[in-house]
């Protein structure tokens, strides 16, 4: 280890060295690291990572399968970046760390499943597809017959995959436009997701109704392909680019606001400027995204009366990546009747994390016991998270375990109290 | 040193699978604490998760003579928890169980691994709370803090950690498995743990510890109190003590640690102050009301910009954030800092302050400072550039010269941090050669071998301390006849 | 033994001064412990005279006893030799005092009376007070670990000694601690002297932590039918966050020395801001009358009255036990040593006072033996602190000790003083 070898990161997209000399190893990021907190070693913290990273760039390690694997186990949910002091950009030395590994052909991955993966995810119409199919595998009763026979018990990844699915809804497509009611406040353009569009269609539902509640015109344009978050997290940056600059086209530009209701996307979104310097149009893009919470945390809402006990689940990519904490207990708490109970942990990744319960099915396994422990604890009979990859983990595990709880997200929650109020009903809409 | 094979195979034994690190990106990142000067990457890093294992590893160890490194969190200040010689490492990150909790008898029992701030958040419900506040307590370990006797801003008021400890489970260098102390304070004999708390890992391997818990007071008061000189917030602390008043934590920040805390954590102290004092007051009530109106006065008195009363938990929170990251949040002023921790008495801390600067300007670096204010426990972090080697010198430089200042005032080298690796020569500052030979007999006592922690916490000397010979005293002739 | 006594004493007369050893046989005739008259005497004015005395003693093999106001003698094994006694109370000069910095150095042969006549005029204590303390040296005190009731508030000698210098076995003169009120510099040496009666270095320096003088300190007498009842009340006082800075349960022979009824009582002292004693008393008040118990106002000289009843009697115990159990232990004391014993009791630190008088040999052995059995289990002792040689020689004064520790401790005696110069016997083990 004596020796110092060439940097290990080459080309464009290195690892940023004076980012990584901000950290000064005080280590306050380690309690707060899911895989530390597993683990209970330092090559599997934010800490060790960046010393890993940091002695890669400075020639004292090459990109071995040791490092890599340590980086691939990071499930990127940046709670590190929120506890650390000295302000070290977790995130991104990790995705460029990923992309010279990915571009340097070391990465541990499955090739076959990262293919499978990244043909799939980030292209709505082919997910849509494909879980169609998947519908109708479900409601066949070949998924019965499948998991009876055990065939997936020899392909853990595929098994993880399997799992994690709900009951794959009908499909049911936001308006193109959706007017404001009330008073008008401005216009927004709505992501409407890749996993969220076909497993949760009710989320983007709620979303329309309760921002034109809130007094925004709606514009969710059918055809938005795939903001490149999972690309990002996996260090594809070159994907990314290419997913950011046809988002960037294919959503209105006369707009206010770019609401998303999934975490993920919009931490991915806000960070297109850091990745495509100089692109102005993805810059005025990233400034305008917002979580759907944001938007409606100081509106006028009609909710009526929900007599519920309800814990809140941090979304990694809204708490630690977009910084948005309080407006979703917010909200949940105005609603007349419903005891929100805070969660243990509540900020500690679920084990979902993208695409990494698919990937790391085992430490996402964990990490989702400790979440359904914590959870229980609370007493609480509907959980609440605002990204559609924590509410398919927890709701695996709820259903895995026979829990009797429901997972949802916040504007689900919402709109049922909207259904509860008098007069702003679900038909109301349609007048 | 390599280990044999031998070694390995038997720590294998012991261990699961996943609780040996042999790769060398594993051990590398084991290769220093919170001080990224000193780098030493153990041969093997262990992660055991029960006393047995512990005391079986400590064996193996022994039988082949390797040196044995505990580790708790890694975020000590003093190259205490790294592997100079090699040898195996033992974290004790996975022992992180609170055994039980006695309020009647108001103390837990704990793994070492424990994380401080969550013994506090397991009983603050109930009203009680673990005082021993680093400003790590966020990750750093029970164990460790009981490694390096660590303070924190609430010791002036309730003591550091070793007048909160009743006992100690402890694996010794000689492969014992003892406890020492327990549940009931009043013992007979000699106080072991009073002597093992801040052995710095040297006596053995803790691996259960019995704490104190005390009950939160009524009431918490915290004033923020700026000025526009170090001059007056050092004597307004002095003032603050000599009127009588002991507070349950006066520290003070300077105008860089101020710009650097504001720019990373926002905690709202005044960037145009030359220095705050962050002064808390805990207790009854009507004592607390009336010390924070005393202390409000003599800060208004030695010319305070302004006193400010924490609102609400949130605002005390606040405040303490930035206090409690301080260390951390200097990252965005400079890549690198030497930490000092020197203590002198509380009353010369006008002059050292003065010193301080002084030191700092003449050696040319940018000086930070965030201290325990009111028990005299300086802490100068002296900002350098790692890759400039003369800038790294004149730091060091400086660095070396505030201890000695602060030694000549008749303080001490180290308040709270410990000795480690960094100021195991600097001993011989504080002791003479027969206090200093009196420790290495003791440290023998409970590690004969001289295999835990080698190199820390006693200057190293070739036949292990026998070399610093005691002075006995020169008889008359003809006295022993 | 090498050489006969006169030239001996004439050595001594050397090193120490000739009017600081004495050796007329009616002199060391009164001052013989348990029956064992001691060769000579020697007052040395210097610690380093001292140091020097104890180097003779050592190359002379002789059997030391540490003496500072002599009474504390009775604590220990009665020894078999006392070749020299070293009287401290030549060493009664305060060194440095700093009332800024709240510490002061003094020499072992201090009282405690003089300390506190010195450091009252700054409105300053040593939070210290042990029964009959006033007259005793400091180092006497140290090496006994005594305490009184103020440990409630302010810890035992181990909380306030920062700093020793005593003199090794061997004659070497040696200091550990420091002389500021936070320090971690080396071993903790001074906790390691604290209690060791002077068996691994003789006292010679301290450096002790002071306090301020509470403003208003007012104590309370609160009678209880029962002991049970007195320590109920206890348990709930301890559960509130009032800060007393005396706590101590009374037996009724106790409470009555004390002007408190004929009843289980506890003595409550509360000092702060005038202010902040009403308020906390009238908590206290409260408690007692939850408690069914009856308060009085304590007479002005209630604590001197403590004092001398713990100092009353030719039988004093210590008994430690678990802070829940201290009510429980002191009805175990009044029925093995009968309703005249006087027991005052500390919750906080786990500690009772026990004296009583007119108890015959066999009566206490079989009193002390049911005692330890009673507190053992929870890890308790009783230790002898006053008591005829005939008991302490039926049975050890010290009790067992768990042989783990104890073989720690003997290896911890056989390094400083392998020789058994300084008080060889006496300590715990026989060490």
């Amino acid at each position: 280890m004596a020796e110092t070898l060439a940097p290990a990161f080459t080309g464009a997209d290195v690892p940023d060295m004076a980012a990584l000399r901000t950290c000064v190893h005080c280590g306050i990021c380690l309690p707060v690291c899911p895989t530390y907190r597993v683990l209970g070693e330092e090559m599997d913290s934010p800490r060790g990572r960046l010393y890993l990273i940091r002695a890669a760039a400075e020639g004292r390690i090459g990109l071995t399968p040791s490092l890599t694997r340590h980086l691939d186990l990071c499930l990127g949910c940046r709670a590190c970046e929120t506890a650390c002091p000295s302000g070290v950009p977790f995130g991104s030395l990790l995705e460029t760390a990923r992309g010279q590994v990915e571009r340097q052909g070391r990465s541990t991955t499955p090739r076959l499943l990262g293919r499978l993966i990244f043909a799939l995810f980030p292209r709505p119409d082919r997910l849509g597809a494909a879980l169609g199919a998947l519908g109708l595998y479900q409601r066949s009763g070949l998924q019965r017959l499948v998991r009876a026979a055990g065939v997936l018990r020899v392909a853990p990844r595929l098994a993880a995959m399997e799992a994690l699915l709900p009951v794959v809804p009908r499909r049911a497509d936001v308006p193109v436009l959706t007017p404001a009611r009330g008073t008008r406040r401005g216009r927004v353009a709505l992501l409407t997701g890749c996993v969220q569009r076909h497993l949760y269609p009710d989320v983007n539902r709620a979303t329309a109704r309760l921002l034109s509640l809130a007094g925004w015109d709606v514009v969710a344009p059918p055809a938005q392909g795939c903001c490149g978050g999972l690309d990002l997290h996996a260090g594809r940056l070159d994907e990314l680019r290419l997913r950011a600059r046809a988002l960037t086209a294919a959503l209105p530009d006369d707009v206010d606001w770019v609401v998303t209701n999934a975490a993920g996307c919009g931490s991915a979104m806000r960070e297109y400027a850091h990745w495509l310097p100089g692109d102005a149009g993805v810059a005025r893009l990233a400034g305008r995204v917002r979580d759907v919470s944001q938007l409606l945390v100081d509106a006028e809402l009609p909710l009526g009366r929900l007599g519920a006990t309800v814990t809140y689940h941090d979304a990694c990519h809204l708490v630690h990546g977009q910084k948005v904490r309080n407006e979703p207990r917010a909200l949940l708490a105005r609603i007349p009747g419903l005891r929100l109970v805070e969660l243990a942990d509540s900020e500690l990744c679920c084990g979902s994390a993208g695409i990494y319960n698919l990937l790391e099915p085992a430490m996402a396994e964990r990490l989702l016991a400790m979440k359904i422990e914590r959870i229980v604890q609370t007493g609480a009979r509907i959980v609440v998270a605002g990204n559609p990859g924590c509410l398919l983990q927890i709701a695996k595990g709820v259903r895995e375990r026979g829990l009797d709880l429901e997972v949802l997200h916040p504007v689900q929650v919402l709109a049922r109290a909207l259904d509860q109020g008098r007069s702003f009903g679900e038909q109301d809409l349609g007048r | 040193m390599a280990l044999t094979r031998d070694v390995i195979d038997a720590l294998r034994k012991i261990l699961e699978p996943d609780a040996l690190v042999t790769s060398p990106e594993g051990r590398m990142v084991y290769e220093c604490d919170m001080h990224t000067l000193y780098k030493g990457a153990p041969d093997v890093v262990a992660l055991p998760r029960t006393t047995e294992q512990v005391q079986a590893i400590v064996r193996v160890c022994r039988e082949h003579r390797v040196p044995i490194v505990p580790r708790g969190s890694g975020t000590g200040l003093i190259g205490g928890a790294m592997a100079p010689r090699g040898g195996v490492m033992v974290g004790l990150n996975r022992m992180t169980a609170i055994l039980d909790v006695d309020l009647p008898n108001r103390c837990a029992t704990v793994q070492p691994g424990l994380i401080n701030l969550w013994l506090t958040r397991a009983v603050a419900e109930r009203g009680y709370f673990f005082a021993p506040d680093p400003s790590s307590q966020m990750v750093s370990s029970i164990g460790g803090n009981v490694s390096t006797n660590a303070g924190g801003p609430h010791c002036l008021k309730y003591g550091i950690t070793t007048n909160h400890v009743l006992g100690l489970q402890m694996v010794t260098g000689a492969g014992d498995l003892v406890w020492l102390g327990g549940k009931t304070p009043e013992r007979p004999g000699y106080d072991l743990t009073g002597a093992a708390v801040g052995s710095e890992g040297t006596f053995g391997l803790v691996t259960a510890v019995i704490v104190r818990l005390l009950h939160a007071p009524e009431a918490v008061k915290t004033v923020l109190a700026p000025f526009a000189t170090i001059d007056d917030a050092s004597e307004t602390v002095s003032a603050i003590i000599a009127a009588g008043i002991i507070p349950a934590a006066l520290e003070m920040l300077d105008q860089v640690m101020i710009q650097a805390i504001e720019d990373g954590v926002g905690a709202g102290y005044p960037r145009e102050a030359a220095a705050v004092l962050l002064i808390e007051l805990d207790g009854p009530r009507a004592e607390v009301e009336a010390q924070g109106e005393r202390c409000a006065a003599i800060a208004r008195e030695h010319r305070a910009l302004d006193v400010r009363v924490a609102r609400d938990e949130a605002e005390r929170a606040l405040l303490w954030k930035g206090r409690k990251e301080a260390a951390g949040a200097v990252g965005r002023i400079a890549p690198a800092y030497l930490l000092q921790d020197a203590v002198v008495p509380r009353s010369k801390l006008p002059e050292i302050m003065r010193r301080l600067q002084e030191i700092a300007a003449r050696h040319r670096v940018v000086m930070a400072n965030v201290f325990h204010a009111g028990d005299g426990n300086l802490h100068p972090l002296i900002c350098y550039d790692d890759r400039d080697p003369d800038e790294l010198r004149r730091a060091t430089e400086a660095n070396e010269e505030l201890l000695s200042a602060c030694i000549a005032l008749g303080g001490s080298v180290t308040g709270e941090h410990g000795v480690g690796l960094d100021k195991a020569k600097k001993l011989t500052l504080q002791y003479a050669d027969a206090d200093l030979n009196f420790m290495y007999r003791l440290r023998r006592v409970f590690d004969p071998d001289h295999l835990m922690n080698p190199d820390k916490m006693l200057p190293s000397h070739p036949a292990c301390g026998e070399g610093f010979r005691p002075a006995r005293p020169v008889l008359p002739p003809g006295a022993w006849i | 033994m090498a050489v006969s006594t006169r030239p001996l004493a004439v050595a001594l007369a050397e090193i120490a001064g000739a009017d600081a050893v004495l050796d007329d046989p009616a002199t060391l005739a009164a001052a013989a412990m348990d029956g064992v008259a001691p060769r000579w005497i020697v007052r040395p004015p210097s610690a380093e005279r001292l140091a020097a005395v104890i180097a003779l003693a050592a190359d002379e093999h002789l059997a030391v006893v540490p003496r500072g106001s002599g009474s504390a003698l009775e604590l220990g094994r009665p020894p078999a030799r006392v070749d020299l006694i070293v009287d401290t109370t030549g060493l009664d000069r305060i060194l440095a005092y700093s009332p800024a910095d709240q510490t002061i150095d003094v020499q072992a042969g201090v009282t405690l009376g003089a300390l506190t006549a010195h450091v009252a005029r700054h409105g300053q204590m040593l939070a210290l007070d042990p029964a009959g303390g006033r007259g005793r040296t400091l180092g006497g005190l140290v090496a006994a670990a005594a305490s009184g009731p103020l440990r409630a508030r302010y810890g035992t000698l181990r909380d306030l000694v920062l700093g020793v210098r005593f003199v090794q076995a061997d004659g070497v003169l040696t200091w550990g601690g420091a002389r500021v009120v936070k320090s971690v510099t080396g071993y903790d040496v001074p906790k390691l002297m604290v209690g060791a009666l002077g068996t691994l270095g003789l006292l010679v320096e301290l450096t002790l932590r002071l306090h301020p003088v509470p403003a208003v300190e007012e104590t309370r007498l609160a009678g209880f039918a029962t002991a049970e009842a007195a320590g109920g009340f206890v348990a709930a006082l301890l559960d509130t966050s009032v800060q007393c800075s005396r706590l101590e349960l009374l037996s009724p022979a106790a409470s009555t020395a004390c002007g408190g009824a004929e009843a289980w009582s506890v003595a409550i002292a509360i000092g702060s801001v005038a202010e902040a004693v009403r308020a906390q008393m009238s908590v206290v008040d409260a408690l007692v009358a939850r408690g069914s118990g009856q308060t009085r106002p304590a007479p002005a000289d209630v604590w001197s009255r403590y004092g001398a009843a713990m100092t009353a009697g030719d039988l004093g115990l210590r008994v430690g036990t678990l802070p829940s159990e201290v009510s429980r232990a002191a009805r175990e004391a009044i029925a093995t040593l009968g309703a005249a014993a006087a027991v005052g009791a500390c919750a906080t630190a786990g500690v009772l006072d026990v004296r009583a008088s007119g108890v015959g040999v066999a009566e206490a052995e079989a009193a002390i033996r049911r005692l330890r059995a009673s507190v053992a289990p929870t890890g308790g002792s009783v230790v002898i602190q006053a008591a005829p040689r005939a008991l302490r020689e039926r049975v050890d004064p010290w009790g067992p000790i768990e042989p783990g520790a104890l073989a720690l401790m003997t290896a911890v005696k056989r390094q400083f003083d392998p020789a058994g110069v300084l008080n060889p016997g006496r300590f715990v083990g026989g060490l």
